[in-house]
């Protein structure tokens, strides 16, 4: 399990999240939802290490405390993060972006077989292996984004706004293959702005504000609180 | 046609300079303006070698390119690290860098002069002739030039198809996700700088073989790199092997052709039309 306890960060005399506590179980999907500003991308940098947070604060991997480690070192203890805005190494190969996913070594045990069941989930990576990523589309650039962090061989997988900048065909796909993801056995934080898609395929979901969670619960049930469907899902009642 | 066979040796010199420096600045992000240092140490070095030992230049390299990584090691961590842990930007630590560098560029350099003088050096090491093509050119040139390919043919493939190599080249595109795949990058800026250094001695050790040096000399080797680095695109390590052959073959058909007094007008003039033109580089892509 990942645990976050108690997580504050500070940006300056900008509180950006205050006391934050969450928890994400191995197989399932629980998304972060928030408008723009609440505090998520915050989130998953600090999970990540990338972002320090409070004193106070405690995260954890299966009881391992990762508090303040750097980033690489988290990468190893089982969690990846999928960046806003990808993060891939553009002017390198699909495959080198891939091979470097597993560059860790708690990933390189099992390297082939998890380059194979990410050439399942996403066939196009396999054709396109040796294109260099900056010049494919960003559906396809999403892919080796999200490959290149299930090549970490992650416990935890977390993704900042994947469907972003993508078409509705290319994230209903992109939704399809975070679920077949999820049946690998890996835990899936999903930070997202398309509250529908996201609610549909997630067990449980979060609602971040200004830097405060104020409401959590199953997902299905957040999908027909009105008060939800008024806030994310641009009041137009899902029933 | 002659021009074209010495261009050719002396930008194989020049290259490995520069993919030292495009190492340091394109990886670590260091703009180190006392990279030259390294070669002129370098340099007086393989002279001690020669001279004292009758170790050659090009074994003289196996001592030399570790000490000089050890050296570049130890000043990035003691020098450089602090500057990186305090820029909140990569513009601020390329200012601080250089503004620390060219500090440093006078601590080496007075080192140097204490340790060596100020006079001129040369040895004498296969000063003999060799003929290519009907036309005579110095033996040491030409295995210097051999040498010198075989390092950067080296590094290529290490750079390639290594997974430490494509490490090195996922930090020089984006530090950040390079910490999201588990790569140490502190300690990869730390290895990129000291196999600049590294490289940077191994062409002075080349060099000394055929060429007279002083203890002065260094910034000259630093522009001459930093203008091969900026044509090729910062970080582009096989831009910069054929950026430095362009530009020993511009230098030599200057001095051949025109003035060899002129030779580092055509330089910076290079230099120039490059920055106005293609500010990328000339192989650099646009924003990457």
């Amino acid at each position: 399990m990942l645990k976050v306890d108690n997580l504050s960060v500070v940006y300056g005399a900008h509180r950006a999240l205050q006391d934050i506590s969450l928890y994400l179980e191995k197989g399932e999907i629980a998304v972060i939802l928030g408008a723009n500003g609440a505090g998520k991308t915050t989130l998953l940098k600090t999970i990540s290490g990338l972002v320090q947070p409070q004193a106070g604060a405690r995260i954890s991997v299966n009881d391992q405390d990762i508090t303040g480690m750097p980033a690489h070192k988290i990468v190893e203890a089982g969690i990846a993060l999928v960046p806003e805005g990808r993060g891939i190494f553009g002017a390198l190969s699909v495959a080198e972006n891939l091979e470097l996913g597993a560059f860790g070594k708690q990933a390189h045990k099992g390297q082939k077989q998890r380059l194979k069941l990410v050439h399942e989930i996403f066939p196009k990576l396999a054709e396109r292996s040796s294109q260099i990523a900056l010049t494919m589309s960003g559906g396809e650039q999403q892919m080796v984004a999200i490959g290149r962090a299930l090549m970490s061989n992650p416990q935890f997988l977390m993704l900042d706004e994947p469907s972003l900048g993508l078409s509705p065909l290319l994230s209903a796909d992109l939704f399809k293959s975070l679920t077949a993801i999820r049946k690998t056995g890996v835990g899936i934080l999903l930070v997202e702005q398309n509250a529908k898609q996201s609610l549909a395929i997630a067990d449980r979901a979060y609602l971040l504000e200004t830097g405060n969670i104020i409401g959590q619960g199953k997902a299905a049930d957040l999908a027909n609180d009105p008060a939800v469907q008024k806030a994310y899902l641009g009041g137009a009642s899902a029933k | 046609m002659s021009f074209i066979i010495n261009g050719l040796l002396l930008g194989g010199t020049y290259a490995l300079i520069a993919v030292g420096l495009t190492l340091q600045y394109g990886v670590a992000r260091i703009m180190n303006l006392a990279n030259g240092e390294n070669l002129v140490f370098a340099c007086f070095m393989a002279f001690w070698l020669y001279t004292a030992f009758a170790i050659n230049p090009i074994l003289g390299i196996v001592i030399i390119a570790p000490m000089a990584f050890v050296i570049n090691w130890l000043i990035y961590s003691y020098a450089m690290r602090p500057l990186v842990n305090r820029s909140k930007t990569s513009g601020q630590l390329e200012v601080n860098s250089i503004l620390a560098t060219f500090g440093l560029l006078f601590i080496l350099k007075g080192l140097m002069k204490f340790s060596f003088g100020g006079g001129y050096f040369t040895y004498n090491y296969l000063a003999e002739g060799i003929s290519i093509f009907g036309h005579n050119y110095g033996l040491n040139r030409v295995v210097a030039f051999i040498a010198a390919a075989v390092i950067a043919g080296t590094l290529y493939l290490f750079l390639n198809y290594t997974r430490y190599g494509t490490a090195i080249r996922a930090v020089a595109v984006n530090p950040t996700s390079a910490s999201l795949v588990a790569i140490n990058v502190p300690r990869a800026s730390a290895f990129a700088f000291a196999l600049g250094g590294a490289l940077t001695a191994a062409s002075g050790a080349l060099l000394s073989s055929f060429y007279t040096f002083h203890a002065d000399m260094g910034m000259d080797f630093t522009m001459k790199a930093l203008v091969i680095v900026i044509m090729a695109g910062v970080g582009d390590v096989r831009g910069a092997v054929l950026a430095a052959l362009m530009l020993g073959l511009t230098e030599t058909a200057i001095a051949t052709f025109v003035d060899p007094g002129l030779t580092a007008a055509g330089t910076y003039g290079l230099f120039i039309l490059v920055l106005l033109f293609r500010p990328q580089g000339i192989f650099g892509r646009s924003n990457s």
